[in-house]
């Protein structure tokens, strides 16, 4: 998914995923995020940035 | 897409199954277990195992999350959902899987409130929209999910939602690997391990597999060429003697995994001496539960389940498609009686289960005209 906003201060990200669904993500685990950043996303929890060097 | 489209090239895919096909010894039977549900799903999906040589095989093994819960929980969790005034939540594969007595989904039909949701947090939120009821979460899954439900009991706790509670039932995939290769049953060359528990675990906790069992095991994604890739890794290893955990999915897994998201699974949850898997029976410090800090939170604790295990069907055969001992389509009731529209087995509700998958992508026919 890709993250469309950020709210630091609650550990939450609006994330979109390739459809054009949006949903709210706890980035807790991935932290700092920023919009643009594609993200690994597991029953509402983002588990891994994807970088894309890799 | 980023990170799709470059592991679903076709002309990439035959060159690495003629590489597989290159390295293995014609006189051998390579078979090779893929732990993870998500895997078993590409396998079907892509037509992996048309790719390759007849004695590289592949069984599919315990990881699917939702087919591994055994009837008893699910009954506990619809003796939950009835009492007066609770909302019950969980995934909507869990909905459909069978209890002694029908399912969530049809105690939600019989009048139960049961929702629902995407993920924990989305059962939080129906707590604090509905502070006069109980809202419970009933968690499944492995080490993927487990991070979610914890970051969500920490929420609850900091925001001081007193009318939420979690069903724990996540478990662990190292007990039951341990368990499938002790088992007599089986005979096993190397493992496809999990791709998304090893983003929180990492690769070290499947050390053992090469250290007291000497087999190789690869971590691999979900796309095709990385699980061609992947066998074409254990092979390589086999052919050469060495056993090692390998790591194919580098783009998401680092070696020692998600440390923030082990960190706060060791402050919210504890292992259970024993946990009930399907089939499997019961594998010690396989299942995890609120330490006692959350056990406030804990729903087991806030209400009275039954806790009474029931024997899975005599004619389901989950328990041998789970150990990989046989093939979906050997069970007695496969697309017969048990069919992803009324499933009798675990392994037939969830897209991730070895069975669903078989059926849903054809496998039945084939297998059968062999057969």
């Amino acid at each position: 998914m890709t993250v469309v906003r950020v709210d630091a201060d609650r550990g939450l990200a609006l994330c979109e995923h390739d459809d054009g669904a949006r949903e709210t993500v706890e980035t807790a685990l991935v932290e700092p995020v920023a919009p643009g950043d594609r993200l690994l996303v597991h029953a509402g929890t983002a588990l891994a940035q994807l970088e894309p060097a890799r | 897409m980023k990170f799709v489209d470059e592991f679903r090239d076709a002309e990439l895919g035959r060159a690495v199954a003629m590489e597989i096909m290159s390295m293995v010894a014609p006189g051998r039977h390579y078979k090779l277990m893929e732990v993870c549900g998500g895997h078993t799903h590409s396998i079907y999906k892509y037509g992996i195992d048309d790719l390759l040589p007849a004695n590289v095989e592949l069984v599919h093994g315990p990881g699917c999350p939702v087919c591994v819960i055994p009837m008893g929980r699910v009954d506990d969790g619809i003796a939950i959902a009835h009492i007066d005034g609770v909302i019950f939540t969980c995934f909507g594969d869990m909905m459909r899987v069978p209890g002694s007595e029908g399912s969530l989904l049809d105690a939600k039909a019989a009048g139960a409130d049961i929702r629902m949701v995407y993920s924990p947090l989305d059962a939080l939120r129906i707590a604090k929209q509905n502070p006069d009821r109980e809202v419970v979460f009933f968690a499944i899954g492995f080490e993927t999910t487990a991070p979610s439900t914890a970051l969500t009991l920490k929420r609850a706790r900091a925001e001081g939602i007193p009318n939420f509670s979690v069903m724990c039932s996540h478990v662990t995939i190292v007990p039951p690997l341990r368990a499938l290769l002790e088992s007599p049953d089986l005979r096993l060359d190397g493992f496809i391990g999990p791709g998304h528990v090893s983003t929180v675990v990492g690769a070290r906790p499947f050390q053992f597999i090469p250290t007291d069992y000497r087999k190789p095991v690869v971590i691999a994604g979900f796309e095709p060429l990385d699980i061609l890739q992947a066998i074409e890794m254990i092979l390589r290893q086999l052919v050469a003697g060495r056993c090692e955990v390998e790591n194919q999915y580098k783009r998401v897994v680092p070696y020692e995994g998600n440390l923030r998201a082990l960190e706060v699974m060791a402050e919210v949850f504890e292992l259970r001496p024993h946990f009930e898997w399907r089939g499997l029976g019961f594998i010690s410090h396989s299942g995890l539960k609120l330490s006692d800090a959350y056990a406030d939170l804990d729903a087991e604790v806030r209400f009275s389940v039954p806790g009474v295990r029931v024997a899975d069907p005599k004619a389901c055969q989950c328990g041998e498609v789970l150990k990989g001992v046989i093939k979906p389509w050997e069970c007695k009731v496969f697309g017969t009686a048990c069919t992803p529209e009324r499933p009798i087995g675990t392994c037939m509700v969830s897209s991730e289960g070895a069975c669903a998958a078989y059926y849903n992508y054809g496998r039945f026919a084939r297998e059968r005209e062999v057969v």
